[in-house]
């Protein structure tokens, strides 16, 4: 064997192990969500088995079905991420463009929230939640949501507003388009990956939130985090039903974010403005 | 003319915190002129451009634009299209698009605004270049974009902020030429704020030479090159540039390395001044300042000399028939008329 072709094998075998790595969990999910209570639990595992939709067929439509759950994730998901992209944009374009004493500050502190470990702030929140009446509530956890996501996005698009050049604002003004008409026509249309980003990062993160939805929620709101949960129990846990809702789950992150691959077009900048850039 | 786009700076201070940008700037523009603002970088050229587009607001002095005080309107609302040095188009848009952007803004009726944009891109040549996306086109076809979308809507004035700087030399004196004659053919006010003397020069019916946030000279290209006011406006205008050499002057001649050169003043008494004289009026003669060839820069039709007269360094340009040699001795001199004089401590021209 030629070093070159050696090399070719090692560098293959590498990528295989990080590869699999990378890939285990997903296939362990959906591969464990086909199998029926025995197979499962089989000792060594199963690769070979006769699959079943047992699973997805109780954790559907059986007694503890989790569809009411799943709503219940995309109302606090989509309300969490609607209500921070509609505060995010401005405020990231306002902190990239306005400049004002303390921006420094500003961005860091706007950073540091996303620095304090959850549990450090649960007591709290559950007492406020409790005092407003919104314990257990869509409003209540949407609330607490936004004390995260907000930051994070602000955080995440201002560096996307600030590749934006100054010129290209003051030609549209030039043009005769008023500050508003700008952001609209302007610049949001070339932010429009990072946005796409932001998005996907949001509505992930509400959607797979756990420990936030358990302590101040969980009758009437009752996202599918905290339904699953109920598969594992002190007695035994029912790995297959638990698959099959970690599969389910999987599923609308997945479509979102092959809706938002198309608007994550990178370099749409490149090559407009030359020399120029940020003054 | 049409008489539009006459322009007015009166006393404009524009101060970054402690720092004056613009010391009282004050000068017209008239209607159709190609009005050039001339400065090394730094010199307040570009703040005076962006305070009469609007995007900088002055600190005190007040612009008029035909007549009527701008100072404080917006940018929107002066009718002024401009060229950006980055071009800034907008790079989400086709070129199409961006020409059109500027006409939709002005709330144009639809079918008005598709003979306009494809018009103004065959002024520029660009017409077959309309569905390709800003991102899609080389350095001189952005740039025509640019010129296209400030032309497109007939404004009342035209700013171009240094549009040649990003284009190669050879394409930069293609596009200097067809500026002159797209200008010339729209009949627009143009004002064109540039570093390169040259460009300046070349493309203005007048100009104002900017220095550290002041107006130093204004006039015609010709008349600034052949009269400049100031030391600086002769050492920054022409290329190579204007020798400038301390001397001693007593009734109506300078003494230089020993040599004695006839000026047009005629004043009595003796004091210091500044002697300058253009590489091209340098003259090789029989009788003059004795001056020793330190290097010699060939352009092929003329000669760049860099000549060592005792001590004192003193440039000239030559015709391809009188080059010397390096090393070579021989005297120089200059007609009066060609020998400027300037103060020394006020650096004024006298």
């Amino acid at each position: 064997m030629t070093p070159r072709r050696i090399r070719i094998i090692v560098v293959i075998a590498i990528s295989l192990i990080f590869l699999l790595a990378w890939a285990f969990p997903i296939v362990w999910s959906v591969l464990n969500s086909l199998k029926n209570d025995r197979d499962v639990l089989a000792y060594p595992p199963k690769l070979i088995f006769a699959p079943t939709l047992e699973a997805y067929r109780d954790v559907l439509f059986g007694s503890a079905s989790i569809l009411p759950n799943l709503v219940s994730s995309f109302i606090i998901s989509i309300g969490t991420t609607v209500i921070t992209m509609l505060m995010a944009v401005p405020a990231a374009y306002a902190l990239a463009r306005l400049r004002f004493r303390g921006k420094k500050f500003a961005g860091f502190y706007v950073l540091a929230t996303q620095m304090l470990p959850p549990v450090g702030i649960i007591i709290p929140y559950f007492l406020i939640l409790r005092n407003i009446g919104w314990i257990d509530t869509y409003q209540g956890i949407i609330l607490i949501y936004l004390s995260f996501s907000l930051p994070f996005a602000i955080w995440l698009l201002v560096s996307y507003f600030e590749d934006i050049p100054f010129e290209m604002e003051e030609a549209a003004y030039l043009d005769g388009a008023s500050r508003l008409r700008t952001l609209w026509r302007i610049i949001i249309p070339q932010v429009r990956g990072g946005i796409a980003v932001t998005i996907v990062f949001v509505f992930l993160n509400a959607w797979n939130e756990f420990l936030f939805a358990v302590v101040l929620s969980g009758n009437t709101v009752r996202p599918v985090t905290v339904a699953m949960f109920n598969f594992v129990s002190v007695e035994q846990t029912l790995w297959a039903k638990l698959a099959a809702v970690s599969v389910l789950a999987m599923l609308p992150v997945i479509v979102l974010g092959i809706v938002a691959q198309k608007n994550i077009i990178k370099g749409l900048t490149v090559g407009a403005v030359k020399g120029g850039g940020r003054r | 003319m049409t008489g539009r786009g006459q322009v007015r700076f009166d006393d404009i201070v524009k101060m970054h915190g402690e720092f004056a940008a613009l010391k009282g700037v004050t000068f017209e523009i008239q209607p159709g002129e190609f009005f050039a603002l001339l400065g090394p970088s730094g010199s307040g050229k570009s703040t005076t451009l962006r305070i009469l587009a609007g995007l900088d607001a002055p600190t005190s002095g007040r612009v008029f634009i035909d007549g009527q005080d701008i100072t404080a309107s917006d940018a929107r609302d002066r009718d002024i299209a401009m060229v950006f040095q980055s071009y800034a188009l907008y790079p989400h848009m086709t070129v199409y698009e961006n020409i059109a952007f500027p006409l939709e803004m002005a709330k144009l009726p639809k079918p008005e605004i598709g003979p306009a944009v494809r018009e103004a891109a065959r002024k520029v040549a660009i017409e077959h270049l309309l569905e390709r996306k800003p991102g899609q086109l080389s350095g001189g076809q952005q740039q025509r974009c640019a010129l296209a979308r400030a032309i497109v809507r007939k404004a009342r004035l035209f700013l171009l902020d240094e549009p040649l700087s990003n284009l190669d030399a050879k394409l930069r004196l293609e596009t200097r030429t067809e500026l002159k004659k797209l200008q010339r053919s729209l009949g627009v006010t143009a004002v064109y704020v540039t570093h390169d003397q040259e460009e300046a020069m070349t493309l203005a019916d007048r100009m104002a030479v900017f220095m550290a946030g002041e107006i130093q000279q204004v006039g015609r290209p010709a008349e600034i090159f052949a009269r400049p006011n100031s030391i600086d406006v002769a050492a920054f205008i022409g290329s190579p540039p204007m020798n400038l050499i301390p001397a001693r002057y007593s009734d109506g001649s300078v003494e230089i390395a020993g040599h004695r050169l006839a000026t047009t003043l005629r004043e009595g008494g003796e004091r210091d001044v500044v002697v300058g004289i253009r590489p091209g009026a340098v003259r090789i003669a029989a009788d003059g300042i004795p001056a020793t060839v330190e290097l010699v820069e060939d352009l092929g039709d003329t000669a760049i000399l860099d000549l060592d007269c005792s001590g004192t360094f003193i440039r000239a340009r030559v015709s391809d028939r009188e080059i010397p040699r390096e090393r070579a001795a021989l005297s120089i001199t200059a007609r009066a008329k060609d020998i400027h004089l300037f103060d020394s401590t006020t650096r004024r021209r006298l």
